[in-house]
């Protein structure tokens, strides 16, 4: 590709080769983005696993942090379980123990995607990188993409590992069908990175990673029943969950995994996940590009 | 000698600016100290609800002795503020001195590393303080707490080797941190192990037997126990006079255990070439 390229600027091209030398250029140009974008997954990844504590976050957390959710759960529930009716009552099921474990896995994904999309460009603004690397002839968004893509490979690892983990030690066992559980974790992707590219942009602009994590984790955790069912949250608050999509992701995810009621219990939840895909992607996308334009403007992207 | 102390006050207090400083440059993360313990507890508060029987946790107070979940947990939360004030205000403070480059130079100051870590220490105390009673009035209005404020002068007394004991652990801590450079998990899953074991957010006889193990032999464990028994009447695991005693031990252990790791593996360090390194 690149012989041909050179080959053909060597030569001189005629005025009637003019449009086969953009083909050829726009080939090109694919292909360096390519490479980029692989060069970014692969730097992402060896340094994931470059510090020792990738063990714990991939195969230690996933089984560690459902355990508080779990054991406030049986303190709840009593040493005769007299609280389990309650609950029961409440989500149609009494298996506390696989409604908080599964509701943690995605608290845990969207988390992690906050934190590392959030430092992923903070970082490099402390470090003294982001200008040098910005300045590259490379397609900024191609960057998020690569990060986007070496984390996604990361949770898929987790995800994995947690499901095991869940099973051997927790004994959840999966009751529904594992094709709908892999379109529900497919269908929540787009909204997670999407929220994830929405972040980064954020961070850019704000300079400051913890606060924003906070906030969004927080409304989560509070708003989309990772530890318990909705319908104890007062109506205020219902109403909030019904706007925020890990809601529908949490409870799509619940159904298809520990139930097996099929597609027709989880189709609405897997419907509206999908418009909160399109449209929190798109947001994502054309925010970190207004707020690259912004700060470049201003000549303040490696201020911190 | 008089000289010496009078200059590692000194340094310890421009060390206790510089941190000030940097935490007033940041409001919206100062606020969010506050609100983010409310944050954690919102869920389990709600959970409590999930599983009450007729309006009471009944459940609960089969292990307790109180159904009073939401004074029992607001106890635990204040108290874990300080573990996580430890972890990630000293550990982690370390890992964004060597992010930024100024780890270094700050150490070639002459000033003792140790003088370093207890300044920030110092300073640690008083925002987790401040920012504990935040958190204690927002609950108050919030969610309403119950204590037995006749006894808040022995939970004090208790409290107090307890906090001695975790800044100790805390400068073992940062010298962990230092050698494995990648502070945010190991903080992260510190901070929640630690917090898990000890029973911050539910009581720790809920625990299989082999978890109970591990839970019994941190001091920690008794610390909560034995404030919870004083300001709300729970049954404590052991008697109330042997778990001070217990913190009072751990408390002496763990300042000279958490100096000397913090020494030595700063001089491992040292040795490595790695301070400089992220």
């Amino acid at each position: 590709m690149s012989e041909r390229f050179l080959a053909s600027e060597q030569s001189g091209l005629a005025a009637d080769s003019q449009s086969e030398r953009r083909v050829i250029l726009q080939e090109y140009g694919l292909i360096c983005k390519l490479r980029s974008l692989w060069a970014v997954i692969r730097k992402e990844v060896t340094i994931f696993i470059r510090y020792p504590s990738w063990v714990v976050a991939v195969v230690i957390w996933p089984v560690l942090f459902p355990l508080v959710y779990i054991f406030n759960g049986k303190a709840f529930a009593g040493p005769d379980n007299a609280g389990v009716s309650t609950f029961a009552n409440l989500t149609g099921t009494g298996d506390y123990i696989g409604f908080m474990a599964l509701g943690s896995l995605l608290y845990m994904w969207i988390n992690m995607v906050l934190w590392s999309f959030g430092n992923f460009l903070r970082n490099e603004q402390l470090r003294g990188t982001l200008e040098s690397t910005w300045l590259t002839p490379m397609p900024r968004i191609i960057m998020l993409i690569g990060a986007g893509i070496g984390d996604c490979l990361q949770q898929c690892a987790v995800f994995s590992i947690s499901l095991l983990e869940f099973y051997l030690i927790l004994n959840i066992r999966l009751v529904g069908d594992p094709l709908l559980v892999l379109a529900v974790i497919l269908l929540t992707i787009p909204t997670i990175y999407g929220v994830g590219f929405l972040f980064a942009s954020l961070v850019v602009w704000a300079k400051e990673v913890n606060v924003m994590v906070f906030l969004v984790r927080g409304m989560v955790m509070i708003f989309c029943g990772i530890s318990y069912p909705l319908a104890v949250l007062p109506d205020w608050m219902q109403s909030i969950s019904r706007f925020i999509p890990m809601t529908y992701a949490i409870r799509a995810f619940r159904n298809a995994y520990l139930t097996d009621g099929g597609l027709g219990a989880i189709k609405d939840d897997l419907l509206i996940l999908a418009a909160f895909g399109i449209g929190l992607f798109t947001i994502g996308y054309f925010a970190f590009i207004m707020v690259e334009k912004s700060v470049r403007g201003k000549g303040n992207l490696g201020v911190y | 000698m008089f000289d010496f102390l009078r200059h590692q006050l000194r340094a310890m207090a421009g060390i206790f600016k510089r941190d000030f400083k940097i935490f007033l440059r940041y409001p919206l993360n100062a606020l969010f100290r506050i609100i983010e313990p409310v944050l954690w507890f919102a869920p389990v508060f709600f959970m409590g609800k999930g599983f009450a029987v007729d309006g009471q946790n009944v459940g609960f107070q089969a292990y307790t002795g109180t159904g009073d979940f939401v004074s029992f947990l607001l106890l635990g939360t204040i108290l874990s503020s300080y573990v996580s004030s430890v972890f990630w205000g000293i550990g982690f403070s370390l890992k964004n001195q060597m992010t930024t480059g100024v780890l270094e130079s700050n150490w070639l100051t002459p000033i003792p590393r140790i003088t370093h870590l207890v300044g920030q220490t110092l300073f640690n105390v008083l925002i987790t303080t401040f920012n504990s009673i935040g958190v204690f009035v927002i609950m108050m209005v919030f969610f309403g707490v119950n204590f037995d404020l006749t006894s808040i002068g022995a939970a004090i007394l208790t409290i107090v080797p307890m906090l001695i004991s975790i800044y100790g652990f805390g400068f073992a801590f940062a010298a962990l941190v230092m050698l494995m450079r990648e502070a945010n998990t190991l903080v992260d899953a510190g901070n929640f192990i630690v917090n898990t074991l000890t029973g911050a957010n539910f009581p720790v006889t809920v625990f299989p037997r082999f978890l109970m193990v591990i839970s019994l032999s941190l001091p920690l464990t008794y610390g909560y126990d034995a404030v919870r028994g004083l300001l709300l009447g729970t049954r404590t695991l052991l008697p109330l006079h042997q778990e001070q005693l217990i913190l009072v031990i751990f408390m002496v252990v763990m300042v000279v255990f958490g100096a000397w790791v913090f020494i030595w593996l700063e001089r491992y360090c040292r040795r490595l070439g790695t301070t400089g390194m992220h």
